[in-house]
């Protein structure tokens, strides 16, 4: 079944005219998490409904586990444990009979234990569950969302936004629950979230996906390593712009007599060599802000 | 085997009122029938209600249209009289539409993101429509009884447990003609109330196009469209209507476009 918890190859899924996503190539590896990021449209639900087998690609084919999603749909389903980003309930239903129904429905069976420690975790109390959907808040709704996605202990976790409308502390209960399931490192989890700090907090890799294609894959290191970072430099003095050499991955972004500021990408070594005989007088790198890094992909949206 | 059971026990739940609520509606018609049928009776009024049967009614179905003015008629006529016939087939409707309103409401993410079936879904809809129908049949003819009970008089002519047994498979077809109608358009609709209201409105119509060709020569060419054409129920009262043949042309229809349903909802996107 090779190394890949999910492995999607050129997957496209068109809507009429419109693109859903084109020709998306990635992969996440067993046991990783890994945060799939994009503006509102750019294609993030669209890819979780083709690996739930919910939407059915033009071309291309998305694998669980190593199991087709759309060819062995049914094993491959068994493989994953979704939280959509709007959790839909029966409002008639109680919070207990809700996780019971689905439970039935699940084919896998669930620890009475294993399901209490995630009640407790996301402070889901005995009140709440006898409680009708319909009178809960969308906190709770939404806690009871992540529940029955972890609840059937599947392999593969497909989370869709799963903080949106927590409180901080559940919110930081979740990320703990996530270290927890990414230190047992039998869980692979696949994100998909607004919330950067969560994603940088707690995702080994990240995807961008804009106008259905992606656009950038990789560890937050990586990201770091190879995103434009904006250098300013201060001069005691008015410096002639002419005199900066011509650098590979270098930009400059704007000047003054003694002020330049440059967009870096790659090593600054070369920047540091080429300003040594210059009157320096300050020199400042704003640190790699993941925000700052998306919005450059999200403002071309 | 704990999915199709659990899909069911939910819908059904869901549903109880709808349910509980139209059977009631539908078998408590049947005693108010008789009982305005063993009063007419027993005052004899029948015999002054031939002159009320529409001229348009006399012409077009000769003689049979005398039966609805006696107590064996007025009695079966609890079986297919518009509102009946119509929520009977509504019902059926409800049941079967439940798939488009789960993926309206995102429900069916729930559901399919798991490893259940897409047919099974559908068969779980199915079920409960033909449950539902059954129930409807059976509470229909416990009502005429409970009715004849209570009104009645051994005297009187009540129609018999096979013309009533007729009555009701006919009828059965018909609202599983309209349910099997309405699956196939609710498995690619993603409103509910367009799958409802398409689906019920095509019923209404229905009815209408047969119960018009009676006196509308323009209808009766396209009167055979009608799944109601095919329930000729002053003539299984007359005992001269084919025993078989429109039965099976309702359950095939209504087969076929089951057919198409599961098909449909088979291949479409979520």
């Amino acid at each position: 079944m090779g190394d890949c918890a999910i492995q999607a190859e050129g997957l496209t899924k068109y809507f009429g005219d419109v693109i859903g996503v084109e020709e998306l190539s990635f992969e996440v590896a067993r046991g990783e998490t890994y945060g799939f990021l994009g503006a509102n449209g750019a294609g993030k639900t669209t890819t979780i409904r083709l690996l739930l087998d919910l939407l059915r690609p033009t071309r291309g084919r998305v694998t669980v586990q190593g199991l087709d999603c759309q060819r062995q749909s049914l094993e491959a389903r068994r493989q994953i444990g979704y939280l959509p980003g709007d959790f839909p309930v029966y409002p008639d239903l109680t919070a207990a009979g809700y996780l019971d129904y689905l439970a039935r429905l699940d084919g896998r069976s669930v620890s009475r234990s294993y399901l209490d420690e995630l009640l407790a975790r996301f402070d889901v109390s005995a009140i709440d569950l006898r409680r009708r959907l319909r009178d809960q808040s969308h906190g709770m709704k939404q806690k009871i969302g992540i529940v029955q996605a972890l609840m059937g202990r599947a392999p593969v976790l497909v989370l869709d936004e799963p903080t949106a409308g927590l409180d901080p502390l559940m919110a930081q209960a979740f990320r703990e629950m996530l270290d927890i399931l990414r230190h047992r490192g039998d869980t692979t989890v696949f994100l998909s979230s607004h919330v950067l700090t969560e994603v940088e907090a707690t995702c080994d890799r990240i995807g961008v996906i804009r106008g259905g294609r992606m656009v950038a894959t990789g560890t937050i290191e990586d990201l770091k390593r190879n995103a434009a970072r904006r250098v300013t430099i201060d001069f005691r003095e008015p410096v002639d712009i002419g005199t900066l050499p011509a650098l590979s991955g270098v930009e400059l972004t704007h000047h003054t007599g003694r002020q330049w500021i440059l967009s870096v990408r790659g090593p600054l070594g070369p920047v540091i060599q080429a300003l040594a005989g210059h009157p320096v007088h300050d020199l400042s790198v704003q640190p790699f802000k993941l925000e700052n890094y998306l919005a450059s992909y999200y403002a071309e949206d | 085997m704990t999915l199709l059971p659990a899909l069911m026990q939910r819908s059904a739940t869901q549903a109880r009122f709808v349910l509980l609520g139209s059977l009631g509606l539908l078998a408590g018609l049947q005693v108010v029938i008789v009982g305005q049928a063993s009063a007419l009776e027993e005052t004899h009024g029948f015999s002054r209600m031939t002159e009320l049967v529409p001229a348009f009614l006399q012409r077009g179905l000769g003689n049979k249209s005398l039966l609805l003015v006696t107590f064996k008629g007025t009695v079966a006529f609890g079986y297919f009289h518009p509102v009946v016939a119509t929520l009977v087939a509504v019902l059926a409707i409800y049941f079967v539409t439940e798939i488009a309103h789960e993926v309206e409401s995102g429900l069916v993410d729930v559901m399919l993101a798991r490893s259940v079936p897409r047919r099974v879904v559908v068969t779980r809809s199915v079920l409960l429509a033909t449950g539902a129908v059954a129930a409807a049949m059976l509470l229909m003819a416990a009502g005429t009884r409970l009715g004849l009970r209570l009104f009645g008089s051994p005297e009187f002519d009540a129609p018999s447990a096979g013309v009533t047994a007729r009555l009701l498979l006919h009828l059965a077809g018909v609202a599983l003609c309209f349910a099997g109608f309405g699956l196939a358009v609710a498995a690619g609709a993603r409103r509910w109330s367009t799958a409802f209201t398409t689906a019920a409105l095509t019923a209404v119509l229905m009815y209408l196009v047969d119960f018009l060709a009676i006196g509308w020569p323009l209808l009766r060419p396209i009167a055979w469209l009608s799944p109601f054409h095919y329930y000729p129920a002053l003539s299984i009262l007359a005992g001269d209507a084919p025993e078989w043949r429109n039965l099976i042309v309702l359950l095939s229809a209504a087969a076929g476009f089951g057919a198409l349903g599961y098909w449909r909802f088979s291949r479409r996107d979520l």
